[in-house]
């Protein structure tokens, strides 16, 4: 049975920061209204300032909206209890340096009311997830900064949230590392959880969401299905592997003999920078 | 929210708070603050070995260094439990803010209140451990010591040619400059005081922008705290006359409430010099102390609860 109730509800929230004695409040947030689903993986994108961090510090209780209203999976943000299916990973996070990774998610998950076993079994499970299982017993301060953003995320899911808000989670993490944390963003979609991230770096965001939301100068300015953002309705693209040109000079005279239709472009499809480094890069790890 | 439904979320209360109290004090044990114990054992060491010129008789002088020893360890647990209550007080709150890593807490099902108490009673965890080593320490030195002053007197008193009965009376005084329990009630006044300069950092740490700032004005406090009960005296005191008298009562009222009034503590002092503590002393000095913790505990869950970040 799909659930009905929205994993997160913001109603035209609003959000004011106080600024220095006599001079106008700053509107961070400006009549900010967003639905998402439980299953989604929903997209805030927009740049630096534009209050990103903000409306997911409203839905997690940690600001105060100036109006309107926040909920996740039905329950208001200002409640603590809201926060019982919630993980969050801040952006740039700094966990304690004195712990270990292991003893990083043992804290949280006490924190969550997790004991014996089952923490121990959970703790277990996250590290293999995210890749540090040889990194357990490390102390924090010696991570590197996909290894942080990494157990950043293990703490967030700990117990076992349905909804997981990712702030700019792979701000200064090297594509190698970036391409960890997208690869276990999807994992959580293939279990069903619902995922809230912001970035301001768009291809990523572009590859993993499913939905997706722009915001600019504190105003949601626009929102929707990714695919049907994106899809440019009068353009169709028919990518063939192995064609001839004999092949290709016939398509294209079917395409002058039809009236109505223009070739728009031609060539051959390239891969992302990113793909090629991360091809070359696996190269070279298996070489050695 | 029904009163039932209050009591079952208790044990979760406790829970967590117990959680961030564990992990407070492991972060404050692994910053290496156990070090000053070794300082502490030097001090210890250092004071049997004290001595200043005596104007006294030679009957006088193991009592004196009796008394050095306790006044010696106290001095530096009253060091240390101010110092480490007021700074690692001042420190801990905005090292969370400033590394985020608060953000990381309060976003899990962890109420503010259950925050802040967690983090004092982590630091007073600390202090707690901290002076009950201490204090193993001191009486262990102290008995030793006792035990060879009593001897060293009992044969000088007998050399002298000393009645039985006066001898008796000397023992029980040199006893009573030994491990007592009034000096177990001094301890734990040392620590009642840390626990009240703790809550109240805590507070001043809620609303503080800055560490320095907060330890500046906590030690600032505790000093003025010394003189609290003299100056509502000579200001709100019978100076002002009957006609303001109950102004100047409210007046004296609401300073004791914002400012404790440490020369309640000076009883420490007379312990080191032999003096047996009254129960009842201990038992008002307890409740103060209680009374200032969960004072302030609350005003900065008051100021916190409120705070963004």
């Amino acid at each position: 049975m799909t659930e009905t109730v929205p994993a997160v509800e913001i109603c035209h929230l609003v959000k004011d920061f106080k600024t220095s004695f006599k001079r106008l409040p700053l509107r961070a947030v400006d009549d900010v209204s967003i639905r998402i689903m439980p299953g989604e993986v929903y997209g805030l994108i927009g740049p630096n300032g534009s209050g990103k961090s903000t409306t997911m510090k409203a839905l997690l209780g940690l600001v105060a909206p100036t109006a309107g209203q926040c909920s996740i999976f039905g329950k208001d943000s200002l409640q603590v209890d809201s926060r019982d299916e919630v993980g969050f990973l801040p952006e740039n996070p700094y966990f304690y340096k004195h712990l270990s990774g292991e003893e990083t998610l043992g804290f949280y998950g006490k924190l969550c009311g997790i004991r014996g076993a089952k923490l121990k079994s959970r703790v277990e499970e996250l590290l293999e997830l995210v890749d540090l299982t040889d990194a357990r017993n490390r102390r924090i301060g010696g991570y590197s900064k996909g290894m942080l953003q990494r157990i950043g995320l293990a703490q967030a899911l700990i117990q076992e949230p349905r909804l997981v808000i990712l702030d700019e989670p792979t701000a200064g993490v090297d594509p190698l590392g970036s391409r960890q944390i997208r690869d276990l963003i999807f994992k959580l979609k293939e279990r069903g959880i619902t995922v809230f991230l912001c970035s301001h770096l768009l291809e990523q965001v572009q590859e993993v969401c499913d939905h997706v939301g722009i915001i600019f100068r504190g105003k949601m300015v626009k929102e929707g299905k990714l695919d049907d953002l994106i899809a440019i309705e009068d353009q169709t693209e028919l990518v063939l592997k192995d064609a001839s040109p004999e092949l290709i000079a016939e398509i294209e005279a079917l395409i002058k003999r039809t009236g109505g239709v223009e070739l728009v472009r031609k060539g051959k499809p390239r891969t992302t920078l990113e793909r090629l480094f991360l091809r070359e890069t696996s190269k070279e790890e298996k070489t050695h | 929210m029904n009163l039932i439904s209050i009591i079952q979320l208790i044990p979760a209360h406790f829970g967590r708070t117990a959680v961030i109290a564990h992990h407070t004090f492991t972060q404050l044990v692994r910053m290496k603050v156990f070090y000053f114990l070794a300082f502490f054992a030097v001090i210890l060491i250092a004071s049997n070995f004290f001595n200043l010129p005596q104007h006294e008789g030679p009957e006088s002088v193991g009592t004196h260094v009796l008394s050095k020893i306790k006044e010696w360890s106290l001095a530096a647990m009253t060091l240390f439990s101010l110092v480490i209550s007021i700074v690692a007080t001042s420190l801990l709150l905005p090292k969370d803010v400033e590394d985020r890593t608060l953000y990381t807490i309060l976003a899990k099902p962890v109420p503010r209140i259950d925050y802040l108490a967690g983090k004092l009673l982590g630091v007073l965890l600390l202090v707690f451990v901290s002076l009950a080593i201490m204090d193993v320490l001191m009486v262990g030195v102290l008995q030793l010591r006792t035990n060879i002053v009593l001897e060293e007197q009992t044969a000088l008193a007998l050399k002298r040619g000393w009645p039985a009965q006066d001898i008796v009376v000397l023992k029980a005084e040199i006893l009573g400059h030994g491990p007592t329990y009034s000096l177990q009630g001094a301890v734990i006044a040392v620590f009642l005081r840390a626990a009240v300069i703790a809550s109240l950092a805590l507070l001043l740490s809620t609303f503080s922008t800055s560490t320095l700032f907060t330890t500046i004005v906590s030690f600032l406090i505790f000093f003025m705290g010394h003189f609290q009960a003299d100056a509502r005296e000579m200001y709100l005191g019978g100076e002002m006359g009957t006609s303001n008298s109950w102004i100047a009562q409210m007046l004296s009222l609401l300073v004791a409430l914002i400012l404790p009034d440490f020369q309640l503590f000076n009883i420490i002092d007379e312990v080191i010099q032999g003096r047996i503590m009254p129960l009842w002393v201990l038992g008002k000095l307890t409740l103060l102390g209680l009374f200032y913790f969960i004072f302030y505990l609350f005003a900065s869950w008051f100021i916190f609860a409120e705070k963004e970040f």
